[in-house]
């Protein structure tokens, strides 16, 4: 388990990312949602030992991960949000690299694990393409692949299905969730509340750089039980409706508007009908709500 | 964003009116003072303010401390005066000549302000606002420009400070001010409207900013080209007439007069040079009609990127559907949902197998530094510049040999090996600088820094990875010259070859020196972060340094290259123990440079000292940096 503990950090341009956040996260996948801005990407780093924190502490099976910055890398598999790669090398003589700076030495060994590696990501056939000539889902793939050498305990990905097409997100989801297993700690960063809700098993909503929930999935939506409502009003109604009623979401339709609010207790209106409530309206009903 | 909104609603606004009210708020006025704020946000305006000043006080106050002003001070109790009309275009002459690298900074400043909107993007948004081309460039240029004349006036407003504050040794004439703004006007804004107007077409026009720092590299060449081979065979009145800067013209020549005869001198211009000037400004007007015409909204054709042809996943016959098993459904746990991601995976799917990993001990960290080396090499391999440099590198130092006579000194090995080494010497310095600089960059610049740092990789084989792959592409340089030079000897037939005065040179004069240039590169990377800023600080260090070198200050102490400091005798007769003193010294400086940088190193390791009850990498860098310093500071001190 990943234990962090009132941790800050302030840029010196004088924003504060991080407002002493305390997270316990779990093995298995855990989501932390929010939107940009948020300081999601400031954990992220932080975890991933790029990034000094002001104060706190974050530690994971005995190792302080601000402190002892090599023993983190060790245990560590990071895809950033942006990142490049040396693009006058092949994918092939790039993994090889980060799979010998992981320490993977034997060469058979790490023979055996970059071709897995390509099997996995679905590179096995540019493998010995430049990456400079890589489409940016390639180059995502790739970067997928390094992230995954040496059975990393601590996989942090931020953002990692943007450039994806569905069929390799699906694919990534798939390698993500095999990857987390039983022992291993999986953060995937993302602002995508559908990845979250298919995925994780644990998740977090941060916000200014506070955490405002730390919960699983369905204890979220079970939050939400008998409290969202859906309606399709006329256009005028909404600016009168949103202003009693907490609305998490409207859609135009040919002149009328679709409305997704939550009302807690009792029914807001008579052309309101109880709607199945998703992880979305929890996550929009939080974020609004603060 | 306020200022950026600020320069949009100047943008869209109605000209009409606004030029009615407050001709400050056109779109040029917009576009021009959003350059200037832009340009006072960068770092090479106030570097070269500082340089500017610099050279004001070294030859202002440091006149004293030449051979020819000590002369002067000798023979007649005082030197000219330092406001007098004709030092005052003296100093303003050797300014604008660039000799502390004038030309470089004006291409820092001029080459970037088009190019920047493209690179950053916001090109899109001020194109599609009313702007015209004309006011958008004429907008750029004069905005930028004006950043440029600002820091130059910081040269001449602190010679004007030190009509109020001279040094003790100054002779000052009573407070004048128009001379200093009628020839800084002539001499230097005039001459670099034209410098900046060219940089600047020529880096609006390319969008490539390495062309204009190229072109500001060669400017030193071209101008004594210029001057050596055209200006001189022409009649005065078109020497005057076609001179850019202007020089030789304005400047009379005082050697042998009193302080007295030069004090009362003034400096007049006479209608042909008014017709220079007047030539110079038409010059860069051309240049900015030009860049007015030519330049085009779009990018420049790239080369085409060479995507793969791969079957990305299972084809593009298969629609993609969100399994709705996968939608969060009540009752389902996250273990459920896991197994059924697992079992529609593909069939072809191979398990990650497990490998075992060694991450400390030496062995681990050597067998890295092997990997980051290879690395560096297949990188350094795809450098094109190679394949121009090497071959400079190779055959200059060899031309003499192989062309003139050799009149032998000793023997013809040590003529031979001694020089190849002193021109050598010059290129492999510059070469070190580009390749350690370059490589010390490329890891942000292909923005591969945060995957490379996230691995369990000390420091220490980061920094010397590129450290070693420098050295060791410098010693092959070094290999080949060395070996074309035998070459060359045994063609001559200037026998017999001898290797001990080969190894003996290059091994004492020239591997020092390359050690000592990558180690002080790469600390100025790690300190000032910035590539082109590196560039200025060491070719800036190096123009001084050689300035100080010609003037006769070239001591041991701050000599690395050994500079006029040293004969083939001195390296195997008496003289052969001063000169290893002098070479630990700059190995020992070498690796307090290495040491440091790994101390100041952005890529946080370990806190503390010791890790785990040993020693860290923290920890051995600052021993290393201990006993290099008290290894420079003995044998320093041992330097006579």
């Amino acid at each position: 388990m990943l234990k962090i503990k009132k941790l800050s950090k302030t840029y010196p341009s004088g924003i504060q990312a991080l407002k002493e956040i305390s997270l316990d996260v779990p093995s298995g996948m855990f989501g932390l949602l929010g939107p940009n801005g948020a300081g999601k990407t400031t954990l992220m780093k932080i975890l991933a030992t790029l990034l000094e924190p002001d104060s706190g502490t974050a530690e994971m099976n005995g190792i302080d991960l601000i402190i002892d910055k090599h023993g983190t890398r060790k245990m560590l598999g990071y895809l950033p949000q942006e990142f490049g790669l040396y693009p006058t090398l092949t994918a092939e003589q790039t993994l090889h690299y980060f799979a010998k700076l992981k320490g993977v030495h034997d060469k058979k060994e790490r023979v055996a694990l970059v071709d897995a590696l390509f099997e996995r990501v679905n590179l096995a056939d540019a493998r010995r393409q430049r990456v400079g000539g890589f489409s940016g889902g390639m180059r995502q793939r790739l970067g997928i692949a390094q992230a995954l050498i040496g059975q990393p305990q601590l996989i942090i990905v931020d953002e990692p299905t943007a450039g994806l097409d569905p069929e390799e997100r699906n694919r990534f989801h798939n390698l993500l969730s095999e990857t987390a297993g039983e022992n291993a700690v999986v953060i995937l960063s993302t602002h995508i509340v559908s990845d979250v809700s298919s995925l994780c098993s644990q998740m977090a909503v941060i916000r200014h750089g506070a955490i405002l929930a730390s919960i699983t999935p369905h204890q979220a939506i079970d939050q939400l039980k008998d409290s969202v409502w859906e309606a399709t009003v006329p256009r005028e109604q909404v600016a009168a409706l949103k202003s009693r009623h907490q609305v998490i979401s409207s859609q135009m339709l040919g002149g009328q508007a679709r409305l997704r609010m939550i009302a807690k207790g009792a029914q807001p209106g008579e052309e309101f009908t109880p709607a199945t409530p998703v992880l979305e309206d929890y996550y929009f009903d939080l974020v609004n709500q603060r | 964003m306020i200022r950026f909104t600020a320069l949009a609603y100047a943008l869209t606004s109605d000209t009409r009116y606004a030029n009615m009210i407050n001709p400050f708020q056109t779109r040029f006025a917009a576009i021009f003072q959003n350059e200037v704020r832009l340009n006072s946000r960068r770092v090479a305006p106030y570097v070269l303010m500082l340089f500017s000043v610099f050279n004001a006080v070294l030859w202002s106050a440091g006149l004293d401390a030449t051979y020819y002003g000590q002369e002067v001070l000798a023979k007649y109790g005082r030197l000219w005066a330092s406001n007098s009309d004709y030092y005052i275009t003296h100093n303003f002459s050797g300014y604008a000549l660039g000799i502390f690298g004038l030309p470089i900074f004006a291409a820092l400043i001029m080459a970037e302000p088009v190019r920047r909107d493209f690179r950053l993007e916001i090109d899109a948004l001020i194109f599609s606002k009313p702007v015209s081309r004309a006011q958008y460039l004429l907008g750029k240029f004069f905005g930028s420009f004006l950043v440029l004349v600002c820091c130059q006036a910081s040269f001449a407003a602190t010679l004007i400070m030190f009509q109020v504050f001279p040094t003790s040794q100054m002779f000052v004439l009573p407070f004048r001010l128009l001379p200093y703004f009628k020839h800084f006007m002539m001499i230097v804004v005039i001459t670099y409207v034209l410098f900046a107007a060219v940089y600047f077409t020529v880096g609006t026009l390319t969008r490539n900013p390495k062309i204009v720092y190229g072109l500001a590299i060669a400017y030193y060449p071209l101008v004594f080209f210029y001057g050596f081979f055209f200006l001189k065979g022409l009649p005065p009145r078109w020497r005057v007439l076609l001179s850019p800067l202007m020089l030789r013209e304005v400047q009379i020549q005082t050697w042998g007069r009193s302080p007295e005869w030069v004090d009362q001198l003034v400096v007049t211009y006479t209608p042909i040079m008014f017709a220079n000037r007047a030539l110079v400004i038409l010059a860069a007007a051309v240049c900015l009609t030009v860049v007015c015409l030519r330049f085009r909204i779009a990018e420049p054709p790239a080369k085409p990127e060479n995507f793969s042809c791969l079957n990305l996943s299972a084809g593009s016959e298969v629609l993609y559907y969100d399994p709705p098993i996968l939608q969060p459904t009540r009752g389902s746990t996250a273990s459920e949902i896991r197994s059924v991601r697992v079992e529609k995976a593909e069939a072809k799917a191979t398990a990650v197998p497990s490998v075992s990993s060694s991450n400390t001990g030496l062995r681990a960290n050597l067998a890295k530094l092997a990997a980051a080396l290879g690395v560096e090499f297949r990188l350094l391999r795809a450098e094109r510049s190679l394949v121009v440099i090497t071959p400079l590198a190779v055959f200059v130092p060899n031309l003499e040999l192989a062309f003139y006579r050799v009149v032998p000194e000793g023997s013809y090995s040590a003529t031979y090996a001694t020089g190849t080494a002193r021109t050598l010497l010059s290129f492999l310095i510059g070469m070190t600088v580009f390749y350690v600089v370059e490589s010390m960059q490329r890891d942000r610049e292909v923005r591969i820094e945060p995957v490379l740092w996230a691995k369990p990789t000390p420091n220490s084989v980061l920094l010397l990875s590129k450290f070693l792959a420098t050295f060791l592409l410098m010693l092959s340089v070094i290999t080949i010259a060395g070996l074309t030079a035998i070459a060359i000897q045994l063609l001559r037939g200037h026998a017999p070859v001898e290797l001990y005065p080969y190894l003996v040179t290059y091994s004492v004069i020239l591997i020092p020196g390359i050690v000592f240039t990558a180690g002080v590169s790469i600390l100025l990377n790690v300190v000032l972060r910035e590539k082109y800023l590196t560039y200025v600080v060491i070719v800036g260090v190096g123009a001084g340094l050689s300035y100080l070198y010609s003037q006769g200050y070239n001591l041991w102490l701050y000599n690395p290259a050994l500079y006029q400091l040293w004969t083939y005798s001195d390296l195997t007769g008496a003289g052969g123990g001063r000169i290893l003193t002098q070479r630990i010294y700059w190995l020992a400086l070498s690796c307090l440079c290495l040491a440091l940088a790994h101390l100041g190193f952005r890529r946080k390791s370990a806190k503390g000292f010791r890790v785990n009850g040993r020693l860290g990498s923290t920890g051995w860098a600052l021993v290393v940096t201990v006993l290099s310093l008290v290894v420079a500071v003995v044998t320093g001190s041992m330097i006579k």
